[in-house]
């Protein structure tokens, strides 16, 4: 624009100030584009971590065997364990702090690609119970939202203005920069190794203290999440995928009712699929040298809780 | 804390009578005019003690019969705390003194009286204005200042920078400590604390840019709330810095009223440690905000006190003589005292307060982390704010991002916290802390 207009728009303060928030909304497009491109790049080129994990999850893996769950499904079963059992391979799609809702996203995703013969689905003593957390983590999902509209309703549950903020091409990878840094890094694979998916905890909880996570407090059931656990449950069945769900080994107890195990139970029991608890099994239950913290074995647990689910599965 | 319609009649309650209640003081003469306005005082404080410390008082009560083998018959109410009730009383409290003092006209016109307990920016969590200063801005009318709104925007965005960035970042850290005292240790108190006193201090004052920003751009000019309080030397100017529009109604009206300081000795310390205690009251109805507010009564009284003796020392030490150590020192001091009656501030009851103190003074590791990646997240926000706050505090108007001459720097600097709060905020729904007073 020249200056002579220019000035001449001055003369009128409120065009003068919509002209400039045009101009400044458009610096704000370029810039948000421009480095939202360059967040996405990196994110998917990354080889090592939780994030390059879940692009392998949902894009790459073709086990016929495969473990979901949260951060004790990644922790607990060792797919080279499990091929020996199953003979056929296997990969560990389990995520930290992963609800049924990033479950089912993943499943479907695969699902889009092919048909894996076998699932393992870890159920936590808690799976079912309302905790805002899981909505927020389903953060994890973001980066896939425009190639994968198979997931984009789960996505969605995060909050009524999620579509809105989704128009940011930086907003997907938000609080992810130093992650993708990270993650592009040779020394993170070394430092993040993983088997297959499995990642081996290494500490025990005698070294870290018996009590260095609390039981967290039982809530009511969340209908979202029974909804999405029956909907991987009828996933499965219709396509023709032999599901075991599982709850793994606990350091202690359960404290609560048990409301969501038993629903998670019953829901299984009609639609006649197996349901395995261990949850307090005497082999693990209080054997403190095989755990890190209350709700995740180590790799001495793991190396003897993922033969027992091998056994589990060659008897079929 | 809640927002329930139902409550705007609460609200409605208040308003009318103190909208009559201030008419009728100015018509009033002598004990007319004092009966007035205890009436209007009972009637805001009388809505207070109901929503905010009825169920308080009835636990005490349950508890003390309880040591005396008796059962409690007052009823516990099941109501829920209206959102910035505290607020919207002190405000309107204000009104009736100011007009009883003489200070302030009654306002005949209903709707602009409303507007001034309700007015929208800042009803919620202040800054609590006085009539004085809000009132006569309702009569003026505004016309559109490109320089005007541009500044009321550029506040707006520095407070949600403050709030979505900085606080809700920080949020996440204390919450996991302070929510689970019994599974940390001393020097993760210790960190907690420190990241807590930045978290409140962006949260509180990130809601006051944004208020007084929002307000800036209809024309508004509201006070200042606060004054980068953790540069402050000493408690007393601590609080010359913080929350600056409570403080300076605690003092017009409580302090002042019961005598300030001029009264004896004794009295003076009692003036100051009640206004204190009282405040902490205002702040919640817990004994922790009690025991936060009866702390930093403590302090003022005890620098008091200990004045000359410090003023000695100091000279035989020869701090005196090196002004910026001094003044590093006095800094430092006055935010570890701070940051130690946060721990009251924050802590969910008592007793997990009381555990935390204990398990600080320890001093033991390990310090906890969830991952490097959210711990180098929370410890760049605090350099940034620091940054930031010590430009303002020390390099004022040496070199600017926001009114740089320099149009790109200027404009850059606005997309840069633009970029930053899409990469780095939290968008996953953080209250604001004081929306619960």
């Amino acid at each position: 624009m020249l200056p002579s207009s220019l000035s001449r728009i001055k003369k009128y303060p409120v065009v003068y100030f919509l002209f400039k928030l045009f101009l400044f909304a458009a610096l704000i497009f370029v810039l948000d584009f421009g480095i939202g491109r360059l967040l996405r790049h990196f994110y998917f080129t990354q080889k090592s971590g939780f994030q390059y994990l879940t692009t392998y999850s949902m894009e790459q893996t073709e086990a016929r065997l495969l473990v979901f769950g949260s951060s004790r499904a990644n922790h607990h079963y060792i797919p080279d364990t499990l091929e020996k059992y199953s003979h056929s391979s296997c990969y560990n799609v389990g995520r930290n702090g992963a609800s049924v809702f990033y479950h089912l996203a993943v499943l479907k995703s695969i699902l889009k690609r092919y048909t894996p013969n076998a699932i393992i689905l870890d159920f936590t003593r808690i799976e079912l119970e309302e905790r805002a957390s899981s909505y927020e983590r389903l953060a994890a999902l973001l980066p896939y939202y425009k190639d994968h509209p198979e997931i984009r309703s789960i996505i969605q549950l995060r909050g009524k203005y999620e579509k809105i903020k989704l128009l940011s091409e930086i907003y997907p990878y938000n609080s992810d920069i130093f992650s993708i840094i990270v993650g592009n890094m040779k020394f993170n694979k070394k430092r993040k190794e993983d088997f297959k998916g499995y990642v081996p905890l290494k500490a025990t909880m005698d070294s870290l203290g018996k009590g260095s996570l609390k039981e967290e407090k039982e809530a009511g059931l969340d209908s979202l999440k029974v909804n999405a656990y029956r909907e991987f449950i009828l996933l499965c069945k219709k396509s023709n995928i032999k599901l075991t769900v599982v709850c793994s080994p606990y350091a202690y107890k359960a404290e609560g009712s048990g409301i969501s195990l038993l629903t998670g139970q019953k829901i299984a029991k009609e639609n006649g699929i197996e349901f395995l608890n261990y949850s307090e099994d005497p082999r693990f239950i209080n054997k403190y040298s095989l755990f890190t913290d209350r709700n995740h074995l180590n790799y001495k647990g793991a190396e003897i809780f993922s033969p027992i689910i091998g056994v589990q599965l060659s008897k079929d | 804390m809640a927002f329930v319609p139902m409550y705007i009649l609460i609200l409605g309650f208040t308003i009318v009578i103190d909208y009559f209640a201030g008419i009728y003081i100015e018509k009033s003469e002598g004990k007319r005019r004092k009966l007035f306005l205890i009436f209007s005082l009972i009637a805001n404080i009388g809505v207070l003690a109901v929503f905010k410390y009825y169920n308080f008082i009835n636990d005490n009560l349950t508890f003390l019969l309880q040591e005396f083998g008796m059962q409690n018959p007052v009823p516990y109410l099941s109501i829920l705390l209206p959102i910035g009730l505290s607020f919207h009383t002190f405000q309107a409290m204000s009104y009736t003194i100011e007009v009883y003092r003489g200070h302030q006209a009654a306002e005949r016109n209903f709707g602009i009286y409303s507007l001034y307990v309700m007015f929208y920016p800042q009803l919620v969590a202040g800054p609590i204005e006085r009539p004085q200063n809000l009132l006569y801005q309702f009569r003026k009318n505004f016309d559109f200042d490109y320089e005007r709104v541009v500044d009321g925007l550029k506040l707006m965005l520095w407070g949600l920078f403050k709030k979505i960035v900085i606080a809700d970042r920080l949020a996440i850290y204390v919450d996991s400590v302070y929510n689970n005292p019994y599974q940390h240790h001393g020097l993760t108190f210790a960190l907690a604390t420190f990241f807590f006193a930045f978290q409140i201090y962006c949260d509180f004052s990130g809601y006051s840019d944004i208020a007084i920003g929002a307000a800036r751009v209809m024309g508004f000019k509201l006070m200042t709330n606060f004054n980068r309080p953790y540069f402050a030397r000493n408690i007393s100017e601590f609080w010359k810095r913080w929350h600056i529009s409570l403080s300076t109604w605690f003092k017009d009206y409580l302090y002042i009223s019961m005598g300030g300081n001029k009264v004896s000795i004794p009295r003076w310390y009692f003036n100051l440690f009640i206004v204190f205690l009282v405040s902490g009251l205002w702040h919640g109805a817990n004994w922790t905000f009690i025991i936060w507010g009866a702390l930093n009564g403590f302090y003022l009284v005890f620098a008091i006190i200990t004045r000359k003796f410090r003023d000695k020392m100091n000279k035989l030490s020869g701090i005196e003589k090196i002004p910026w150590l001094n003044h590093t020192f006095q800094i430092l001091t006055a935010f570890v005292l701070t940051c130690f009656a946060w721990i009251f501030f924050r802590a969910n009851n008592v007793n997990d307060a009381f555990h935390i103190v204990k398990e600080i003074t320890k001093f033991n590791g390990p310090v906890f982390y969830d991952s490097i990646s959210v711990m180098s997240f929370t410890v760049l926000c605090v350099i940034m704010l620091l940054f930031v706050e010590i430009k303002m505090e020390y390099y004022k108007g040496k070199f600017s991002f926001f009114n740089n001459r320099n149009v790109v720097v200027r404009y850059m600097s606005y997309a840069t916290l633009i970029i930053i709060l899409l990469l780095m905020g939290v968008f996953d729904g953080g209250q604001f802390i004081y929306f619960q007073f």
